[in-house]
Parts: structure tokens; sequence; C-alpha cells
């Protein structure tokens, strides 16, 4: 080989290096881009998918009030004002607030619901009960323990009192079903009251049961205090009288026909 | 009636440092027993070791009582490290029943007025222990209390958050002294009808 040859060779061997670098830097440029790119779990894919349909029921936008943790460490709540444009239809307007809720605060450490969660379903009745089914998430994902058990279902309830004046029970299933707790504390079984003056869609009698006067604990679940109150109310029966022990709680029936 | 919450494969509240609600509960309630036995209490456990009854046997336990006062013992997810909180059912209506039987999923409804009483004088002797816990009882709907026919409280303290284990293991003297000195404090409040002589709470 040549001396000019050689030198040609060389010349041609340092500009493929030269490519080769700049290649390399760009495939490290993309590979660091595609690493990047936020891994989204199956939950929130179809929370995604199920918010799609409420979050276009238009409305005028409307300030909606919802209850997020105070941040105090004590179980209390606070209201945060949220601009949304709130559907009349009150099944679409509960959606879209118990999504909102979902969604979360701006600051994560504030946050009454798992972010995987998903409202799966809501359906209301027509005596002011609000049937609201969560994904699964909501019961393995929560923080186990009385108080944070209490201030998901507070957070929930009060968002409802203060944006659905239509919500007076709030009833929690899990993936359609009912189950005993929510993660091993907070007692699913039962109705919450969420407001007492709520006006439902049909006129519903007096409860039978006089010891469930709702009046005090409506009164005090205006207060924004978490846990005070509305998670205690019972929704009176007239028909739930067991009286044998170890009785398997029941799947969710029809409701009382009133007379 | 002592009930460690949880256990077997139910583990309850877990910290990042793997602290196991279930296992350090069984810790306090052995301080607690000793403590009440000491204040003169007979003390029965819903479980003694890493087994996990239903909410309902273990309420079936504490029903066979007479008596009985219930302590539901909980270590939360939540709350400010070093505090206590102590929990009542919140409302239930009663039952309205002829035959004066309780209804088995509301046995706790007769029993509220007492459970608040006996709450309250635990969460103040809490209160004076543990600073920042709240020095009233709060109402909530606990599942295991529910079900139990005699004066009940849970009891939950905060929390399996802490890095160090030790930090719980601290506090256990101190939350068996309250409930057992809130247990003496509220024995001549619960007067229980018909009692045999020789019974006591």
């Amino acid at each position: 080989m040549t001396p000019r040859w050689r030198v040609w060779l060389i010349g041609m061997l340092a500009i493929a290096v030269i490519i080769a670098g700049i290649y390399f830097k760009t495939l490290k440029k993309r590979l660091r881009q595609a690493t990047q790119v936020p891994t989204v779990s199956e939950e929130q894919v179809r929370r995604e998918l199920t918010q799609a349909a409420p979050a276009t029921a238009s409305g005028p936008l409307t300030k909606a009030k919802l209850f997020w943790s105070s941040g105090a460490g004590d179980g209390s709540l606070m209201p945060v004002t949220v601009e949304l444009p709130l559907s009349n239809d009150p099944t679409l307007r509960a959606k879209q607030v118990l999504n909102t809720l979902l969604a979360g605060p701006v600051d994560a450490e504030l946050r009454t619901l798992p972010p995987d969660a998903v409202l799966l379903a809501l359906y209301m009745l027509p005596d002011g009960t609000a049937i609201a089914d969560f994904s699964e998430a909501m019961a393995t994902a929560i923080p186990s323990g009385i108080e944070s058990e209490q201030m998901a279902v507070d957070s929930i309830s009060k968002t409802l009192e203060a944006n659905v004046p239509q919500v007076r029970w709030l009833k929690i299933l899990i993936h359609g079903q009912e189950v005993d707790t929510l993660a091993g504390h907070l007692d699913l079984t039962r109705t919450f009251l969420v407001n007492a003056k709520a006006s439902p869609m049909m006129a519903v009698a007096a409860p039978a049961s006089d010891s469930a006067k709702p009046t005090a604990a409506g009164d005090a679940a205006a207060s924004g205090k978490a846990g005070a109150t509305s998670l205690g109310q019972q929704k009176p029966s007239a028909t739930s009288q067991k009286l044998t022990p170890a009785t398997p709680t029941g799947k969710l029936t029809q409701p009382v026909k009133k007379p | 009636m002592l009930d460690p919450a949880h256990g077997g494969t139910d583990l309850g509240a877990r910290g990042t440092g793997g602290i196991r609600e279930s296992e350090i509960v069984l810790q306090f309630a052995a301080q607690v027993r000793t403590a009440l036995e000491s204040e003169g209490f007979q003390v029965m456990q819903t479980r003694q070791a890493n087994e996990n009854p239903s909410f309902d046997d273990r309420s079936a336990i504490a029903n066979a009582q007479r008596g009985a006062v219930f302590v539901s013992l909980h270590i939360g997810s939540t709350g400010l490290p070093g505090t206590v909180r102590v929990y009542v059912m919140s409302d239930l209506p009663a039952s309205n029943d002829a035959t004066g039987l309780i209804p088995w999923d509301r046995a706790q409804a007769p029993f509220l007025p007492l459970s608040r009483r006996f709450g309250d004088i635990v969460q103040g002797f809490l209160s004076q222990r543990f600073k920042g816990s709240p020095s009233t009882a709060q109402a909530a709907a606990v599942r295991q209390l529910r079900t139990t026919a005699a004066p009940a409280i849970a009891v939950e303290v905060s929390s399996v958050s802490v890095e160090d284990r030790n930090t719980l293991d601290r506090m256990a003297p101190g939350v068996a002294d309250a409930i057992a000195r809130g247990s003496s404090a509220f024995r001549p409040l619960y007067v229980v009808a018909a009692v045999n002589p020789g019974d006591r709470p």
C-alpha cells in the first residue's frame, strides 16, 4: 500500500469514528427521552377512559368544593374550591366531583383517596341514596387504619354534600360488591348520611326508626371537621332486623319501598 | 376483653421499615393485660397468637361475657407519630324489636352512651400522656365495634410510619397504663343489670 492510500484509509477511518461518535450521542439522547416517558398504570388508563364521558358533560363553570386533607395530621379535611363545568344532572354531577376528588389535589400529600382508585359507576336512587362503585384499588391501596379510612369516606361524603344537593345517603361498593370494610377497619356494610336536608328526586316518608334521626349529624357535618359526624349515621331500614349471629353481610338489595 | 386487631394473613397496616400492625398490637396487648390485671381485672383476649378470628368470632367471645368491656388495639398508617386516638362506634339505629333481643348486626347500639363515656375517660388519660392526642374520643364506623354487645372502644396508635420500631415499643407502657386507669375509673359507672354478687367487670 502506497503512503498516499494509507493516508486516505486513515482519513476515512477517522471520519467513520467521528460519525459513529455523533450517532452514538443521538442514540443516547433518544434512549434517555424514552426512559423519561411516564409509566401509566392500567388503573390510570381505565380512569382516563371512564372519566372521558362525564368530563364532556358541559355546563357553565361552577365553583365546586372538594374536601382533601388539611395536612394537619389529625384527620381533618379542608375544602378546596375548583371551577368545573358541572352538569345539572345529579348523577353526572356526582361523577364529576368524585372523579375530580380522585384525581387529587395539587399537593399529593393531601390526597385522601388512592391515586389508582377509579370510580367505576355511580347510581342515584330516588330516595337520594348515591351508590358509588369504586375499583379494588380503593380498598387495596388506601393506607390501612381507622383514621385514614375514615378520612377517605368523609372526603367523599362531604364533597357530595357540598356539590350535589340531591344526595342524602352514600353507599360504597368495591368492584360492584358490598364489602365488610374499606381496608380492615371502616364498616362499609352501612349507608352513610351525607346531607339530612337533601332534596331527593322523590320524596320519602319519615324513617321508621327514630334513633337514626340524621339532623344532628347533618348539622355537624357542615362544620368541616373530618370524622366527627356523617360517617356514623346509618340509613334507617325497617327490614334489617337480624336476630342471629354471624349473619353474612347481605348483598345490596332493592331500596325499601316506603309508603 | 382485649382485641389485638388483624393477625394471620391479615397483617394490618405496614410501615416501610417492615413494621406490621398485627405483630405490634399483640405486644401491646400483653402489656395492657398486665396493667389491667394489676388493677384487679380479669382479662381475656380475642387472639393469643398469630391467628385471625373473624369480626363476628371476636365479638362472639366478648358477647359471651357478662359485664365485660371491649378494647380493640390498632396501629394506624397515618396521624401524628406519638399520638393515640380512641374511637367509639358512631350512631346506630336502636332495635325496635318487640322480643327484646338485640340484633347481632347492631349489638353495639344499646351500649353507645356507655362506650362514649368509657372512650372519653381513656382518651383523657392518653392525652395527658401523649401530647397532641385528642382530648375526647371520636366517633367512627369501626366494623369490629358494631357487633360487640358491651362498652367498646378502639385505640389507634400512630403510626407504622415511624422509622424505628422502638418508638412504638416505648409507647406501649403509657398506652397500657392509660387503658388500665381508664377502665378503673369507668368501673363504678358501668352498672350491669342482674349481676351476680361474685361477678366483676
